[in-house]
């Protein structure tokens, strides 16, 4: 017997998103496009979540990390994260709200660790 | 039915003790309230009083170092941990994982009996409080869920097959307003709010017909009155949700529940007014929602200190009196017929918000509010002196045992925005930072306290601060468990560790006791879970490194 097809695959394939840009569409090291990150991060990734300058949360923190690409980051903030926590998508901030708060994270990754 | 079986039981307990027989197996002493239905876990707290007492004796502090697994249920979803407060009723346990899935059990075996998986909308991906789940209520045969994409759902008791479904939220309008505790009986009526109390909404308490479906009242509850919010703009952004289960009273056919601090959270100035009936407990009307009294606890609140957890009644000066935590780390000690207050005392060790509360009037002197711009130091922090875990009253100690944090954080208020996506927040701050007290370092604790006076019996100290329900039985045991996951019992007259054991994460739900087959057995929720942790790792580095998990682990004596 022919297994039966999920419905939801061919309406994914119908509606399959365009691929998630992999690079910034301006200069990620601007301090303004930092100082817009960091406004927004506050308000909405601080509390309850990252705290502040991305200290907490079950991600290892924000400061100090070489690891993290912009393209990485991107696509967490756009799509969340389910794992043993979770992190809601923010696809619905514009692209460039979300590539602001790639440039603050990006910026908190150049400043040293916390001891 | 289950009233019928609770008398039933009584009758045949007093004719044993009247003809002086023995009880065998998981016996126990007590009558009265709080040792109603004694071998099972029939709601939230056991019972209305929600005293998180079992009357079960069979477990003593003699024999409790003999505990060993009796058997351990994984439902395979571990996303935001094992955050339940798990139902036990005639030898069967019901429960719920992540992403409510419902689980029926065999209590003495924990053999699977049924499982549903709620089909949620899309829409629960995308919000803040996504895939917590915190349990079930079980009565009048069915099994209640308040679900994550803003309905209440009934399944059969027996089956598992959904019943109704009611959808009572409009997630995207209402920045994804879910159901994350179980809506409660009230007779025929089950009633519950949604989560948060940060979001700008109108915060409501919604009920229905239990055996329908069909929607009976709703309440909003920041009041429609311009002395209380300034513009119908405030009051619609005025959040106030009740987002823990509320009990009812059957003595006198009154539900009890409180409601979330006031959004934006700290940045109050544009809504001046006390913004009732945030920060507030309710006493409701079940039949028609109509406040019967109320008792505002923080009135104007500016630090996000809800009124929400559990109203005990506690049998002070020969009357059932209401023992009630705030999160601002203040216990308010009322009538349970009025709200008149009878004390207020100090729970917490380091607050700073006030210069004190008037044990009278419960006036908050001198509130040291936040300020647009400026860094301040606010003690507790914004997840409050405790977490949502319910403590336990002992009416043979009369202590009463509950877990507490005493961690500070710095806030910069900023003028709220307008809140751009479904989940977002309305906090009203340009920075948070949780901190030390001053002069300390941040800690929590296990405390024994006289409920009426706040008089210390005994504290227990732990490094990361403990987030689990606490569960005291008729032998004077004390039950909790903690960060890194191991379960703890105490002598409850002294806190002498009597027993513990690992269970591999954090636990974070409610631990319950029941009896089936003649053996009284203990269950652990174990999963570290809910955004206290994620948010606590920023002060405690170490919670990064603790794995999640979700299980329920039952013990019971060689």
């Amino acid at each position: 017997m022919e297994p039966a097809k999920d419905p939801a695959d061919a309406t994914q394939a119908a509606t399959k998103p365009a691929p998630l840009p992999t690079e910034a569409p301006f200069d990620l090291t601007d301090p303004e496009h930092i100082a817009l990150g960091k406004k927004r991060f506050n308000a909405y990734c601080a509390a309850y979540c990252h705290g502040n300058e991305g200290s907490g949360g079950k991600t290892p923190a924000f400061k100090g990390r070489t690891d993290m690409t912009q393209a990485m980051l991107f696509k967490v903030i756009t799509e969340g994260r389910v794992g043993s926590d979770v992190m809601p998508s923010w696809h619905a901030f514009t692209e460039e709200k979300r590539w602001e708060l790639v440039a603050y994270i990006m910026d908190l990754g150049r400043q040293p660790a916390n001891k | 039915m289950q009233k019928h079986k609770v008398k039933q039981t009584l009758k045949i307990v007093s004719a044993a003790v009247a003809l002086g027989l023995t009880m065998q197996g998981a016996a126990y002493a007590g009558s009265g309230p709080g040792y109603e239905d004694p071998n099972n876990w029939p709601q939230f707290h056991r019972t209305y009083n929600a005293w998180h007492f079992s009357p079960l004796s069979q477990i003593t502090k003699a024999n409790v170092k003999k505990l060993k697994v009796a058997w351990i249920h994984q439902p395979g979803n571990i996303t935001m941990g094992q955050q339940s407060f798990p139902i036990v009723i005639d030898g069967v346990l019901y429960y719920i994982s992540a992403n409510n899935n419902v689980w029926a059990v065999d209590a003495a075996t924990g053999k699977t009996i049924w499982h549903y998986e709620t089909k949620l909308d899309p829409v629960a991906n995308e919000v803040f409080y996504k895939a917590a789940s915190r349990g079930v209520t079980v009565g009048r045969g069915k099994v209640f869920v308040g679900t994550l994409d803003g309905r209440f759902l009934a399944l059969d008791q027996k089956t598992g097959k959904e019943v109704w479904s009611t959808q009572l939220t409009d997630m995207k309008k209402e920045f994804g307003a879910l159901f994350s505790a179980p809506p409660q009986l009230a007779g025929n009526v089950l009633f519950g709010g949604t989560t948060g109390g940060d979001q700008p909404i109108i915060g409501k308490i919604f009920a229905v017909d239990a055996d329908t479906g069909k929607r009976v009242w709703t309440m909003e509850i920041p009041k429609n009155d311009p002395k209380s919010w300034p513009s119908e703009k405030a009051r619609s952004e005025g959040g106030g949700t009740a987002w823990w289960p509320g009990t009812y009273d059957p003595t006198t056919d009154t539900i009890y529940i409180g409601t979330s601090n006031a959004a934006p959270d700290y940045y109050p100035d544009e809504r001046k007014g006390d913004n009732l009936y945030t920060a507030t407990l309710l006493a409701l009307n079940p039949k028609d929602g109509s406040i019967k009294w109320h008792r505002q606890e923080v009135p104007h609140d500016a630090w996000d200190y809800d009124s929400v957890y559990e109203t005990l009644l506690i049998p002070i000066n020969g009357k059932d009196t209401i023992v009630h935590l705030n999160k601002n780390g203040f216990v308010y000690v009322m009538d349970k017929d009025n709200g008149k207050l009878q004390n207020v005392w100090q729970y917490t060790e380091n607050q700073n918000f006030t210069s004190g509360i008037d044990p009278k009037t419960g006036e908050i002197h001198n509130p040291n509010y936040p300020e647009v711009g400026k860094q301040k130091l606010f003690c507790p922090n914004l997840l409050g002196t405790r977490s949502w875990n319910p403590g336990a009253y002992n009416p043979n100690t009369k202590l009463w045992y509950s877990t507490g944090m005493e961690v500070c954080n710095t806030v910069t208020g900023a003028k709220q925005e307008k809140v751009e996506t479904i989940n977002g927040l309305a906090l009203g701050l340009s920075e948070i930072t949780l901190v030390d007290p001053p002069g300390k370092k941040g800690d929590g604790w296990l405390g024994a306290f006289d409920p009426a006076t706040g008089k210390v019996k005994w504290k227990i100290r732990f490094d990361l601060p403990p987030i689990s329900a606490v569960l005291t039985t008729e032998t004077g045991l004390v039950f909790m468990g903690d960060f890194r996951g191991s379960v703890h019992a105490y002598d409850g007259d002294n806190g002498k560790e009597l027993w513990n054991f690992n269970t591999g994460s954090g636990i974070r739900g409610g631990i319950v006791s029941y009896a089936v087959n003649g053996k009284q057995y203990i269950v652990v929720p174990s999963g570290l879970g809910s955004h206290v942790p994620g948010f606590l790792s920023g002060k405690f580095p170490e919670i990064k490194t603790l794995p999640g998990g979700s299980s329920i682990i039952a013990f019971t004596l060689e």
